[in-house]
């Protein structure tokens, strides 16, 4: 090979070094493990999910109308135990606004979650469901808990909130919803993945 | 060739044959189940798929193909469902179309080019320089490695300056009181309940208790004012604003004097300059005729204070001079 | 204390890089042999003071270090607490700086022996890299800053400065969990950066020579063994790694082709191609050119692999926690690829000094092939790992690439790479006819055959696993061969005893058959991969307390579940007794471990080993009511894939000291020819 090439060939390689490095560059800052929900601005997935202590299951569709405020939750995700009480206060606060507040718990058993809710307090008008064999989760594509999802008025999905919430935040958002406005994907902080790490 | 050669030559062909026949034979005892499990991410573990991690959600997602593929899905419907929720993120084998093509075509390129450079070169001789044809070595090395050193230098320094850039996440602000504007009142009173025993909720607090005050609704208003006046978190000044609008409020709304007056009286035991304490405790005075010395000197001392704003001053100003006129408040 | 004896040992190491680098340019520059034996001792001792400190911290529970008081816990056990020192982002830097201060030592006293202006460059360019290791350390990821402000558990504020108002936190969170449930963390990195980072002395003599414009095979020579050790303990490190994860990770599997595990197969490919291509050059005087390309770029990877795994950019089993680390790395990754393609332009007339090749069939022709199949591999993995990233960089949306693709495009590449492992070291140089090494693979083809069609008859007639056993056969065939036919020749020539013969022959040439030991070691890979992964058996189940199954010929009992607790853990699981034709094998404690305060359960797999292959359970949740939910797999002939890495790591080694002792020879004799 002759130097001139060669002489070309080094500062190919040299050139596509710094573009290739100018794009990792630019992921810098980002969360690598976060991903766009693909259902916004999707019609939200139907369910059809028991009350945690059994009885008539409960269906989206029979909430169209409503601003649908769906929580994953399970007590031993540390996140979610932190958050509930905004959950509650919130549920309370928006109870005769049209607002319906929907929490399932994620890999846990009933019982265990009921316990939970024991000492962890419910609001009266949240719905507590249970998801058997995760297919609600899936179905929304949950990555880890706590992740709300919300659902306007005709059933579409407007916005995700990934991580620890709080009654501003949850509060801010259905007032959101209710102007009309897409609140979109939001991060607020860390998820837990699983019951066993 | 010779002739053991050409035997040999026949005998590998024939087993040769003979094996390849036998591998197509083989079928794949692994079903669609597992074929699919292999492909699809498992979205709550890092880099494993479905059909290796134990974690409770990769057999959950296992049960579910399962079930799909007995009722017949085929495996892009299946596929494409969790796209619907997850997203390509959780494809493990993406597909040679669309943005992932470039990722199958990008070997072959590679191969071919690395082919395409080995003949070029086996047909190009190059011209063969003996190492010891060198002469004089070029003293070039300071610099470059100059230039290497404090380029190395600058980065680290720069990343030194870059680390404060993006902190680690600390999750939701707690309470945060900027931007309230957009906020209901709903939010607020969730906000507020959810942090009952923050120290600074008294701030939000007496916000929302501001707008049920300005739109006449006391009895909202009230809770609030008096949860800020009796909070030991509460800053001064809002403590002095809950209690004068509690002051006012007992005026306004049920005509007590004495219960006004004593709350004005707590907002200037904490603050005696707080101008709208000393005003509207003139007011109800006057307003009520209880004693209209003490509300002109109050009036008196409202306007002491050099930084009172000029209207708020002719305010103050025309209500003296009604009251030394000896009329009734307005 | 230690905040000031580590921060000491930093500052010593940078400031002996420093030197070395400077002391090094000038002596290249003027040619006059200065003494380069100082900087050289002050950058290992402080490497080695820093470290030290590292250690006493953690080993006397100092958590006024905040390195100790987010990583270490008083009760994380030994060898864990040493393990410490490498298991998070700061502490493994410094091992980084060790193992390069170390390397940068054997290249002082060599230079010490025959100075030189390439190995002043060389010391110079390794210098510059300490000093960039050690700047790291000393601003964006330093392990002895100190804690000002202490949390319950653990560090909240910090401060760089050793003589800051100290406050030490009671205890720490300990280190991750999934780090400490084995004991070869202790020495599955110091093996990994033994080798990734001994990739940097090959860089080091390449960028010297182009920058002081020597040509030759020169640079190679002085670089060849630390090329070997490096690969050997590389090697040794991947195949730890991926026992590790068999060992923990509770998958059953060995390699996932995660990103941090990309990061080090790739510098080992095109090390592996180096190594293969270094050999023409010092044989034929060819391909010079592409060894300067191929040993930037196994530097370059080593530091694109470094930033992978540090800067948070890549979501992976291991990677380190999110850091300001990654700018500084990527920055130096820019300033490796740009300066040294630089450089290697700039100097482009004296790398081009290559003959051409006479023929494709000549072992120069299997070199080019199998440079050209490695190279290739390195860039599906290179593609494959940063895919998702460069998709996501300029369309914004999700894509991902994991086992399927790259098996897919690996596992061919495998298999064309052992074809041309069993034709390579049987064709002659230069050029070769069809019919020459016909005559020479003849019988292994014959023989390969035959295996693969026993195979196919009595064990399977999936693919790869003939396949693997065909090629594999084949590769030991022709290699046993060719050392059958040159014994027989040396016992024909000398009438030496068949054994004095073979003693002979391999010392004689004892780089080529280490090389060769090191083929079969791949071979066994190829093997054992293809059999773990094509006839593993799979079985989830639920079984009662006192209930025995039957699992691929095993009879699985669950006699009784267990808790233990130690200070550091509590482990709950379950007691299984295997039988096997009523023969008692084993006992297996699939469990999961709860470590410190932690109500998250590690899952933790347990193995039987055997020589059939190995019965590996893992417990899926807690057992309950007296029954349990447990997985099984197995994996037939798994430990075939151990004993190749380590046959092929050892033949790396005894390559090592092959080479080592034709120098020492070779200097012997151009003793007595003075």
């Amino acid at each position: 090979m002759n130097s001139k090439a060669l002489r070309w060939t080094g500062l190919g390689i040299a050139a596509i070094g710094v573009i290739f490095a100018v794009v990792l560059a630019s992921r810098f800052g980002t969360n690598p493990g976060l991903v766009d929900s693909p259902l916004l601005g999707e019609p939200a997935p139907q369910f059809n999910l028991s009350p945690l202590e059994g009885g008539e299951p409960v269906a989206l569709d029979s909430l169209q109308g409503d601003v649908v405020v769906l929580n994953f939750f399970a007590s031993w995700c540390p996140e979610c135990r932190a958050e509930h009480d905004d959950l509650v206060s919130t549920a309370n606060a928006f109870e005769d606004q049209g607002v319906t507040f929907i929490q399932v718990a994620y890999q846990e058993s009933p019982p265990a979650s009921l316990d939970y809710l024991v000492t962890a307090g419910r609001a009266e008008s949240t719905l507590y469901l249970a998801d058997p064999g995760s297919r609600t989760a899936i179905a929304y594509g949950v990555f880890g808990i706590p992740e709300t999802y919300f659902i306007d008025e005709t059933g579409t999905v407007v916005g995700k909130i990934i991580g620890e919430t709080d009654a501003l935040t949850l509060g801010a958002t259905i007032d959101a919803i209710k102007r009309g406005e897409d609140p979109g994907q939001k991060v607020t902080g860390s998820t837990q993945q699983s019951p066993d790490g | 060739m010779s002739n053991t050669n050409r035997l040999f030559a026949v005998a590998i062909a024939v087993m040769a044959v003979a094996l390849v026949f036998l591998m197509s034979t083989f079928e794949s005892d692994t079903d669609r189940v597992e074929q699919l499990g292999q492909a699809i991410k498992c979205p709550v573990c890092q880099g494993e798929s479905i059909g290796d991690s134990p974690a409770q959600m990769a057999r959950d997602m296992m049960a579910l193909v399962s079930q799909r593929v007995d009722e017949g899905a085929s495996d892009q419907e299946i596929v494409d469902e969790l796209l619907a929720s997850y997203s390509g993120a959780v494809l493990l084998d993406p597909p040679a179309s669309g943005s992932t093509l470039l990722l199958w075509l990008a070997p072959a390129v590679v191969l071919v080019v690395g082919v395409g450079v080995i003949l070029w070169w086996r047909r190009n001789p190059t011209e063969a320089t003996q190492p010891e044809v060198k002469e004089e070595k070029p003293r070039k090395l300071a610099p470059i490695l100059f230039l290497a050193g404090s380029l190395a230098a600058i980065v680290v320094v720069a990343g030194f300056f870059v680390q404060d850039r993006d902190g680690p996440n600390t999750g939701a602000a707690a309470i945060d009181t900027d931007n309230l504007e957009e906020v209901s009142n709903e939010t607020m009173e969730a906000v507020i309940a959810a942090n009952a025993d923050h120290p600074e909720v008294s701030g939000m607090r007496l916000a929302l208790a501001e707008r049920y005050f300005e739109v006449g609704d006391f009895s909202s208003a009230f809770p609030h004012y008096l949860e800020v006046a009796q909070s030991p978190d509460a800053s001064d000044p809002q403590a002095v604003t809950a209690l004068v609008r509690l002051g006012w409020m007992a005026w306004e709304g049920n005509r007590e004097v004495d219960a006004a007056v004593g709350l004005f009286d707590e907002a200037l035991a904490i603050d005696d300059t707080s101008a709208t304490a000393l005003f509207l405790k003139g007011q109800v005075l006057w307003c009520s005729a209880t004693d209209l010395d003490e509300a002109a000197s109050l009036f008196g001392r409202v306007l002491e204070d050099p930084t009172l704003e000029s209207d708020t001053r002719s305010v103050v100003e025309s209500d003296l001079d009604a009251l030394n006129a000896g009329a009734a408040c307005t | 204390m230690i905040g000031f004896l580590g921060s000491a040992g930093m500052a010593l190491a940078l400031l002996g890089a420093g030197l070395l680098t400077i002391r090094g340019i000038q002596t290249a520059r003027s040619g006059e042999r200065r003494n380069l034996e100082g900087a050289g001792r002050l950058f290992v001792v402080g490497s080695i003071v820093a470290m030290a400190a590292l250690q006493l911290a953690l080993l006397t529970d100092n958590f006024s270090i905040v390195y100790t008081a987010n990583h270490h816990a008083a009760a994380t056990p030994f060898p864990f607490d040493v393990a410490t020192a490498w298991a998070a982002l700061e502490g493994s830097i410094v091992l980084w700086g060790l193992v390069l201060a170390v390397f940068a030592w054997f290249m002082v006293v060599r230079y010490r022996k025959s100075p030189d202006e390439l190995g002043a460059a060389a010391l110079a360019v390794i210098g510059a890299v300490g000093v960039f290791f050690f700047g790291l350390m000393v601003t964006v990821a330093n392990p002895f800053e100190v804690c000002v402000q202490a949390a319950e558990v653990g560090c909240v504020e910090s401060s760089p400065w050793p003589f800051s108002s100290v406050v030490a936190p009671a205890d720490g969170p300990g280190p991750n969990p999934l780090l400490q449930n084995h004991f070869m963390m202790a020495i599955h990195p110091p093996m990994l950066y033994l080798g990734y980072v001994g990739l940097t002395v090959p860089f080091a003599y390449a960028i010297g020579a182009l920058a002081l414009g020597v040509p030759g095979p020169e640079w190679l020579r002085r670089s060849h063994r630390s090329t070997l050790i490096a690969w050997s303990f590389l090697t040794v490190g991947i195949l730890l790694g991926g026992w590790w994860a068999y060992e923990v990770l509770s998958w059953g599997g060995y390699w996932a082709w995660d990103p941090v595990e990309n990061a080090s197969l790739m510098p080992w490919l095109v090390a592996t191609a180096f190594l293969h291509s270094a050999i023409i050059q010092q044989r034929r005087g060819m391909l010079q050119a592409w060894n300067f390309i191929l040993v930037i770029s196994t530097f370059a990877l080593t530091i694109l692999g470094t930033f992978l795994t540090r800067s948070g950019t890549i979501n992976s089993v291991h990677s380190f926690t999110q850091s300001s680390i990654g700018p500084a790395l990527l920055g130096f990754l820019v300033l490796v690829v740009v300066g040294s393609f630089t450089l290697f332009s700039f100097r482009a007339d004296i790398v081009s000094t290559s003959p051409r090749v006479d023929s494709m069939l000549s072992r120069e022709g299997a070199f080019l092939i199998n440079n050209l199949l490695l190279s290739v591999f390195a860039f599906v993995v290179l593609i494959g790992t940063t895919y998702p990233l460069l998709v996501e960089a300029f369309t914004g949306t999700q894509v991902g690439v994991g086992e399927p693709f790259f098996n897919r495009l690996a596992v061919p590449l495998s298999f064309l790479l052992l074809l041309v492992m069993g034709f390579g070291p049987v064709t002659p140089w230069r050029s070769a006819t069809w019919a020459q090494i016909l005559e020479r693979t003849r019988v292994p083809i014959v023989v390969a055959l035959a295996a693969g069609l026993i195979t196919a008859l009595v064990v399977t007639r999936n693919g790869w696993v003939v396949l693997s056993i065909t090629l594999g056969v084949f590769v030991l065939g022709s290699i046993s061969g060719l050392a059958s036919h040159q014994i027989q020749r040396r016992t024909a020539k000398t009438g030496e005893s068949y054994f004095a013969a073979a003693r002979r022959v391999f010392s004689g040439d004892g780089g080529f058959w280490a090389g060769q030991l090191s083929h079969s070691g791949i071979v066994l890979i190829a093997i054992g991969i293809a059999f773990a992964a094509n006839l593993g058996a799979h079985l989830e189940t639920t079984i009662e307390q006192g209930e025995t199954i039957e699992f691929e010929g095993f009879e699985i009992t669950y006699e009784s579940p267990f808790f233990r607790a130690t200070d550091s853990k509590r482990t709950q699981g379950v007691r299984l007794s295997i039988h096997e034709d009523g023969q008692f094998l084993g006992t297996l404690e699939p469990a999961a471990n709860f470590f410190g305060d932690s109500d998250t359960g590690i899952s933790t797999p347990d193995v039987l080993h055997g020589l059939r292959g190995d019965l590996y359970a893992t417990m899926l949740g807690l057992p309950s009511e007296g029954s349990t939910n447990l997985n099984f797999d197995t994996s037939p002939l798994i430990w075939v894939l151990w004993l190749g890495g380590l046959t092929s790591a050892t033949g790396g080694f005894l390559a090592y000291r092959a080479r080592h002792r034709e120098r020492t020879g070779r200097s012997d004799r151009q003793t007595a020819d003075v």
